[in-house]
């Protein structure tokens, strides 16, 4: 009898239908590796980019829109090589991190510009993009005269004006307010829901989790984790995490915690007269650890994460 | 009764060179830009006002002055502004971004870039060195130092794109493209001279002229429509290069 053939084990780091594909990249910049024989894809819908600052989000994006040749490896977006065929940024947008914008152009002669470059023929365009980012109203204030969170609502703009269906948003909620954050996350989000391909960076969990489906995790230029972003919390919250506590009875809250499931050790810092804690549960211990010292009689004077720190997070992933 | 007519919103797109120029002459320039220009400008009146020191005879008295100050200083430098602003200054802005992420192909973003930086040369350098002309006592040079600037600035542009195309440090390099291989190397090597703006501007200039001092006429260099003629083609060959650097170019941004 013949048995079925096995169902291939979907890899999270690459899309079922790839509009853009990022095979083996190593992008390096003199001495410094910025991309490591990176591979993944991304396809419709908005998928996240996360990792702590200098992890080769930025770099990614660049080789995706073509701004930066990669060393090895291919990069590809509708199965053409964004160096090469200029024609792929016409179905292409980059909204960059940096906050410079053109110098002596109102928003919507900036935007003007950009839909020439694309020889859009509907005189409006630029007026809607400039709607749907809520910049309307100030389209004739200069861009430079803009706050970060504007300036970066009008790259935005720029870069929606031409249709594009792969979008490459490399950090585009800094600087917004909260409405406005909530705002451009929904506009995302519908860009997505499109059809189009939205890819969005950022340094920040939260960020990602409340606009993508699936998220991307690179640390120091390489591939961390990859999946959905219940995936990525969970992984994160089973990586150790340190916490110091400092006490009036440390000696009888250590033999206390050690009989915790949630601890998986104690040790005594000298230098700093209290506890290290390590958990592989450190919401458990947060809600144990009170409860420990009242029942004890034990003062707790400080209680301190020592590695809740984004980039310990993501440097556990990698281990 | 006539019909209510309801506003076109499509209209033929702009060409994207004219797009291009638009914001060159736009965006590029801003404020300080012009003051970096337009101050090496009235350096010229000033070299213009020097030759009123010379016993020699105005027109004479000029030519030499022009030949030195305005050809070997002004017109250089005030290109280099130019030529930096309209390419290299955006690329380390991270500006230039917006422009290159675009289906415009890259022949016509440096074409754009060109006549944008061109036109402003002409329209600073060029006047600078005839008033300085006219400030001298020299009317009748006028027109001579105006098409030698106006070339020597056009094919200056055209350089200094191109190794804003190589390097992000436009300033620097053009800077020792100048003094280094044009004045130094220049001096020395005809062969280097043919290719040099300031030469051939200088060229240019003497030979429009009715009886130029002998100091100024170098042998082995085209004057007149010649030396127009070598430097329409420096101008291609640069833009030539610029064109395909910017295939090749790895646009990092302005914190990088």
């Amino acid at each position: 009898m013949l048995l079925p053939p096995p169902v291939p084990r979907h890899d999270p780091a690459f899309a079922t239908d790839p509009t853009v594909t990022v095979d083996g990249v190593s992008v390096w910049f003199g001495p410094k590796v910025a991309l490591s024989e990176l591979s993944c894809s991304f396809g419709p819908g908005v998928s996240g980019l996360l990792g702590p600052n200098g992890a080769g989000k930025t770099t990614l994006m660049r080789a995706i829109t073509g701004l930066v040749g990669v060393n090895e490896g291919t990069v590809r977006v509708h199965q053409l090589d964004p160096r090469r065929d200029r024609g792929v940024h016409a179905r292409m947008a980059l909204v960059p991190e940096d906050e410079a914008v053109p110098a002596g152009l109102t928003a919507r002669q900036f935007v003007r510009y950009v839909a020439d470059l694309h020889r859009i023929a509907d005189r409006e365009a630029p007026d809607v993009a400039l709607r749907t980012v809520d910049l309307f109203d100030v389209g004739d204030r200069q861009v430079d005269t803009f706050s970060k969170g504007m300036r970066q609502r009008t790259k935005v703009a720029a870069a929606l004006v031409s249709g594009p269906d792969v979008l490459v948003l490399d950090e585009p909620l800094n600087g917004a307010d909260p409405v406005q954050r909530a705002a451009l996350i929904a506009l995302f989000k519908r860009l997505g829901a499109e059809g189009r391909t939205v890819v969005v960076s950022s340094h920040v969990l939260n960020e990602v989790e409340r606009m993508a489906e699936r998220v991307i995790v690179l640390v120091h230029g390489r591939l961390a984790a990859a999946g959905g972003h219940r995936a990525i919390r969970d992984a994160m919250d089973e990586t150790p995490r340190h916490v110091f506590v400092r006490s009036d009875g440390g000696r009888r809250l250590a033999a206390s915690l050690v009989g915790l499931e949630s601890v998986t050790g104690v040790t005594f810092d000298s230098k700093r007269d209290g506890l290290v804690i390590q958990t592989l549960q450190a919401r458990e211990l947060a809600v144990a650890l009170p409860r420990l010292a009242k029942g004890a009689s034990i003062r707790l004077l400080e209680v301190r994460p020592l590695d809740d720190s984004l980039e310990s997070l993501f440097r556990e992933l990698v281990r | 009764m006539s019909a209510n007519p309801s506003t076109p919103t499509t209209a033929r797109p702009t060409p994207r060179v004219i797009a291009i120029l638009r914001y060159t002459w736009r965006s590029c320039f801003p404020p300080k830009r012009w003051a970096a220009i337009l101050l090496p400008c009235a350096g010229a009146l000033l070299f213009g006002l020097l030759a009123h020191a010379s016993d020699a005879g105005a027109d004479r008295a000029f030519a030499n002055v022009a030949a030195e100050g305005i050809f070997g200083l002004v017109m250089p430098i005030a290109a280099l502004v130019i030529g930096d602003s309209v390419l290299g200054a955006e690329v380390r802005a991270g500006t230039l971004h917006f422009t290159w992420l675009s289906p415009a192909p890259t022949w016509q973003i440096v074409l754009g870039r060109w006549i944008g930086g061109a036109s402003v040369g002409v329209v600073t350098i060029a006047p600078a060195a005839a008033l300085a002309a006219i400030v001298a006592g020299s009317p009748s040079s006028a027109w001579a130092a105006f098409l030698a600037a106006a070339v020597g600035s056009i094919a200056y542009v055209a350089i200094f794109i191109a190794i804003g195309c190589m390097t992000r440090r436009t300033a620097v390099w053009s800077l020792a493209f100048v003094f280094l291989i044009e004045r130094l190397l220049g001096a020395a090597l005809t062969g280097i001279a043919q290719l040099s703006p300031t030469w051939e501007s200088r060229a240019i200039f003497v030979g429009l002229l009715d009886n130029p001092p002998s100091r100024l006429v170098r042998d082995g260099i085209p004057e007149g429509g010649g030396a127009i003629v070598r430097m329409a083609i420096v101008a291609a060959v640069a833009l030539a290069l610029a064109n395909w650097r910017m295939h090749h170019m790895r646009l990092a941004g302005a914190s990088d």
